[in-house]
């Protein structure tokens, strides 16, 4: 009863921060504290993104930053937990490909676009490459860490029963690593999103990211801050599917705590 | 060749022992754990095997586990050399709750060594229902590890052995984490068990009345290097009873030379 009426104060109170922001923004809007050219108020982003909804225009972009940021995260997904799961499951390779991680790792992705660019050229291909690089870290050390942390006592077990080594794989070892493996997506996700966003500004490629670049171009201000909150929204909502799908996937940690 | 002069010799008259040890020495991080160790035990035997903390029980279990290899001398099972771990030998662990699936239910738990078994997913559920109701977890099926107590969590790691359908249940200290009410419980439903599957058990405790009452023989192990110290019979009737087989003069005489030879390795 506590607990709840808790919840509700904390949910009451962000949902009044989040107003009088929004308050606060028509204020400066309406007093033209800063030129209309540069800062819309929220009546005009709101019907900007009316407008592009009804004739079509930021659906075909919100298709199109989804699909890039949806590709190239399932391929980072893929490649982060098959390599995570090679080399986390090997003492011997952790010791000697770590060190090579750690140099990798902090490297900017900023600093391969060029280099994916001179080998790609502007293309979808170039993108995929981009976000699928930026988004693979989370992933692959979070795997690494969760296949390295398994309770040796399973590995024991599983001998005993003389599993075979794929049936060690999949119903030991991923199973153990998953809190850890889905933790890395959720991560990559918000990663995977902004390098769809910065590849669409570079290459001209279909999406929000091209069309704020445009709007901002054109000085349509309120154009540039309906695609700026439909990122932000398409960011949130991605990330909260996610906590929905691990709470869900693993339900049978809550009953560990 | 000269191996094979060392075996463990059949005996004219005496069954082969379904695990031997003959002169095994294991050493571990250049420390010889065990050493010299021969012990042959037959099969549908109840061996129990007592020690001080660290005189190497467990090392000898994982040992006749096959998930440790000696450095010398040879462990055999049913004639044969262990080069590994075997679906017919059942191991117990210590630390039940580190030896389950959490992500797995009870059913699930005990799947898992259906599965390694290959059994046909059609058989398994009845298969598993019956497992729960022989260690007394009916109604069970459907609860996490996490959502079971102790006890709960050690029939159901006996479950998941006993899935494996075992010619040999190896038993490392299972009840030394359970409350003695639990423990005497699971003691009698142990030796109904193994009564009812004709298994043959190596239990390692460091209870010496447990011991006692459950073994058929029972091991003291000396410590630095792990070697056997004292080897005693149990002459008790079968089946065993809590309070009478607890007050037999003979319970009382072996208790007391157990009793004593412990106290001699502790000083
Ligand atoms: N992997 C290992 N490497 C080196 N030494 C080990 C290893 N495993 C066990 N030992 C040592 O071997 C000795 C025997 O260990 P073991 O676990 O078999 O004892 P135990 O009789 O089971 O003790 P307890 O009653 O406390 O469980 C101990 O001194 C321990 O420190
Ligand atoms: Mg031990």
């Amino acid at each position: 009863m506590n607990r709840h009426a808790t919840i509700w104060l904390w949910r009451a109170a962000s949902f009044a921060v989040a107003a009088s922001f929004i308050a606060l923004w028509q204020l400066i809007a309406n007093l033209k504290l800063v030129s209309p050219v540069f800062l819309p108020g929220p009546d005009r982003a709101w019907a900007s993104l009316v407008r592009g909804f009804s004739n079509g225009d930021l659906w075909s972009k919100l298709a199109g930053t989804l699909e890039h940021m949806a590709y190239g995260w399932l391929a980072a997904s893929i490649a982060g937990i098959a390599i995570g799961a090679i080399i986390g499951s090997s003492r011997i390779m952790r010791t000697y490909v770590a060190p090579s991680l750690e140099f990798l790792r902090p490297l900017p992705v900023s600093a391969i676009i060029p280099v994916a660019i001179a080998m790609l050229g502007l293309t979808q291909a170039m993108a995929l490459f981009v976000i699928a690089f930026g988004a693979i870290w989370p992933i692959m050390l979070a795997t690494i860490h969760g296949f390295a942390a398994v309770e040796p006592r399973l590995y024991e077990v599983a001998r005993s029963l003389q599993m075979s080594r794929l049936a060690v794989i999949f119903k030991v070892a991923l199973p153990s690593a998953s809190p850890d493996i889905l933790a890395g997506m959720r991560l990559s996700l918000t990663v995977a999103l902004i390098l769809s966003v910065v590849c669409e500004i570079l290459a001209g490629l279909d999406g929000l990211g091209h069309w704020v670049l445009l709007s901002a171009r054109a000085f349509r201000s309120a154009d540039l801050f309906a695609g700026v909150i439909l990122l932000g929204v398409t960011g949130y909502v991605t990330s909260v599917a996610m906590s929905m799908a691990e709470h869900r996937l693993l339900a049978w940690q809550a009953s560990q705590r | 060749m000269a191996n094979a002069a060392k075996r463990f010799e059949v005996i004219p008259g005496q069954p082969r022992p379904q695990i031997a040890f003959t002169e095994v020495t294991l050493q571990l991080g250049g420390k010889t754990i065990i050493e010299n160790l021969s012990l042959g035990v037959r099969a549908g035997e109840f061996l129990c095997v007592v020690g001080a903390s660290g005189c190497g029980k467990t090392t000898a279990l994982r040992l006749a586990a096959g998930l440790y290899q000696p450095t010398s001398g040879r462990v055999d099972f049913d004639g044969q050399l262990m080069l590994h771990p075997r679906r017919e030998i059942a191991i117990v662990f210590q630390d039940y709750g580190k030896a389950l699936l959490p992500w797995r239910t009870a059913a699930g738990n005990v799947s898992l060594a259906l599965e390694a078994g290959g059994m046909p997913s059609a058989e398994r559920p009845a298969r598993i229902e019956e497992l729960l109701r022989t260690v007394g977890l009916p109604g069970h099926a459907g609860k996490y590890p996490a959502e079971m107590s102790g006890g709960m969590q050690q029939r159901l790691q006996i479950a998941r052995c006993l899935a494996q359908e075992p010619k040999t249940l190896l038993m490392d200290e299972p009840f030394g984490a359970l409350d003695a009410m639990t423990r005497q419980g699971l003691q009698d439903e142990v030796l109904a068990l193994v009564a009812a599957s004709g298994a043959t058990v190596i239990f390692v405790t460091h209870d010496l009345d447990e011991a006692i009452y459950l073994g058929d023989r029972v091991i003291g192990l000396l410590p630095h290097p792990g070697r056997i110290g004292i080897e005693l019979a149990v002459n008790l009737p079968r089946p065993r009873d809590q309070l009478s087989t607890r007050e037999h003069p003979e319970f009382l005489r072996l208790r007391r030379q157990l009793f004593d030879f412990i106290k001699a390795t502790e000083q």
